[in-house]
């Protein structure tokens, strides 16, 4: 699909830059329109809003960053642990402010499933149904999550 | 019919585009070359430093040409809302780039960030006194030791300047190089080493998986290789008073209370002091036989690991739990003291909490925040 001037502009926001080693795209060849559109739509089958799934991510990460770099237990079978990192990263979606860097990785021990938080990447869900990229560390596969959430009853 | 409709609207959007375009280009060139701003004087913290500069450039880089050194990590895109200043008057309207990266009271304060501040007449700002000695170094790679499984320290001699004056609590910027199609970034880490020591400087630096800056010091700064920085820059640093101290940090956290506690020791300031230091577990502990032969010799030091998540059967004799309870547990009653704390944001509210809780007015807990 061709892209708008502006369309490319913001693209380059989330190409790798000086805050993001691997930028929020990863290796995926969709547009952000396009990935937003593909995740959400999984989302509505599964009849979740992204403003309460953003609830629930931002409830792991507080717990396990309660828990200052120990292992915790969100729910039976998903561990979560926090890891602290200096500094702050501004959104792709420029105008919206810094985030703390650190993050969060559940892991789903019977699958070995890893899925890694961050306070930007619950803001870009909530704000914006953005998940990020295929392929890029800090993506939150709403599969994988919606998976997590209905095996473990924690929605 | 349809076609020639499509192809008009397509044409008229183009044309649209282009306008637009050539608009922007000759804003840009107008603000440039034919605006012309004159000479404007730069008045810093109430006259203490005046200078004269070009009118039209960014308050940042206007500062930064007259080695006035504002921390910043974006390179001037208003992104990373390091370089606040006071901009007491003459700054113009606060930008839509500005307004999301500043609270309430910071507008209400006049603070600006100074890269999105353009200099168009005389302006007033108010910095920090310790900005005017941040200055740009080099300097060699000395070592690059390990000391766990994901942390280094890092020792750099300089070269050019070759000394520098810093008080233990401060930080450096350090310049990364481009490296696999990395941009060139700064990243604030701060210093482990003694004042006393001017002529190297040395970092504790805690790995961040896919960190731009920690993967170019772990992965590709080799010993002997030249490093870029500037500093040092930071207001975390021990009071001028006698009151006890309580200091809590664990990881790379523990780098300004090293400084701190080992620059007390030298300048023989005995004030009591715990130093409670949070791990997960022995893996994770470093500069133990340091701090324990430090304990030994200064009658005024505890020290006091704490492991959060060590095995119950690993023989470890020492404190256990988060390290918020191991101090409510060994010190309930902070009356009279000042903490100090360093790291991340989520360790230091609790560490606050815990610590008003144990009689620690706010305005005597003093910490580096890594955000």
């Amino acid at each position: 699909m061709k892209q708008s001037p502006d369309q490319s502009d913001l693209m380059k926001n989330f190409s790798p830059s000086k805050f993001s080693a691997g930028g929020f795209l990863g290796t995926d060849t969709r547009t952000i329109g396009e990935i937003i559109s593909a995740d959400l739509k999984v989302l509505e089958k599964n009849d979740i809003e992204k403003e309460a799934l953003a609830g629930t991510l931002q409830s792991w990460y507080d717990r396990a960053k309660a828990a200052m770099g120990g292992e915790t237990e969100i729910a039976p079978g998903v561990t979560a642990m926090y890891h602290e990192a200096r500094g702050k990263i501004p959104s792709p979606f420029r105008g919206e402010g810094t985030f703390e860097k650190g993050d969060v990785v559940l892991r789903e021990a019977s699958s070995g499933k890893e899925v890694v938080l961050t306070c930007l990447s619950i803001h870009l869900i909530r704000a914006h149904g953005f998940f990020q990229g295929k392929g890029q560390r800090f993506r939150v596969d709403p599969a994988d999550i919606i998976d997590i959430i209905k095996r473990t009853g924690t929605q | 019919m349809t076609q020639n409709l499509w192809m008009n609207i397509l044409l008229s959007i183009g044309f649209l585009a282009a306008l637009g375009t050539v608009l922007s280009v000759l804003l840009i060139l107008a603000e440039k070359k034919i605006l012309n701003y004159g000479e404007c004087l730069i008045d810093i913290n109430d006259g203490k430093k005046t200078i004269p500069v070009q009118g039209g450039s960014s308050l940042l880089s206007s500062l930064s040409e007259n080695e006035i050194f504002i921390p910043s990590a974006c390179g001037g895109r208003g992104s990373c809302a390091y370089c606040k200043v006071q901009v007491k008057e003459g700054g113009g309207m606060i930008g839509p780039v500005e307004t999301p990266s500043l609270s309430g009271d910071e507008i209400k304060n006049n603070i600006r960030l100074s890269c999105q501040v353009k200099v168009r007449s005389d302006i007033f700002i108010s910095i920090p006194d310790e900005i005017f000695s941040v200055k740009h170094f080099t300097g060699k790679v000395v070592h690059k030791k390990p000391l766990t499984h994901d942390i280094i320290e890092l020792k750099i001699a300089l070269t050019k300047p070759e000394n520098i004056d810093f008080t233990a609590g401060q930080y450096l910027q350090i310049e990364t190089r481009e490296y696999k199609g990395r941009e060139q970034v700064s990243r604030a880490y701060s210093l482990s080493s003694v004042p006393s020591d001017t002529r190297s400087v040395e970092l504790i630096i805690r790995k961040v998986p896919e960190g731009i800056s920690t993967t170019w010091v772990f992965d590709h700064l080799k010993e002997g290789d030249p490093v870029n920085f500037s500093g040092p820059y930071g207001d975390f640093r021990l009071s001028d008073t006698d009151s006890p101290v309580v200091f809590i940090a664990g990881g790379s956290g523990i780098a300004p209370i090293w400084s701190m506690l080992r620059d007390m020791k030298e300048k023989g300031i005995a004030r009591t002091a715990y130093y409670f230091f949070g791990a997960l577990s022995q893996r994770d502990l470093f500069f133990l036989d340091e701090l324990r032969s430090l304990e030994e010799e200064l009658g005024w030091f505890t020290f006091i690991p704490a492991l959060s998540h060590e095995p119950d059967n690993s023989g470890w004799e020492g404190e256990r739990g988060l390290i918020t309870d191991v101090v409510r547990r060994c010190l309930p009653d902070l009356n009279g003291f000042e903490a100090y704390l360093c790291g991340s944001p989520g360790m230091i509210d609790a560490c606050i909490k815990v610590l008003t809780e144990s009689g620690i007015p706010e305005e005597n807990i003093f910490y580096d925040k890594f955000a």
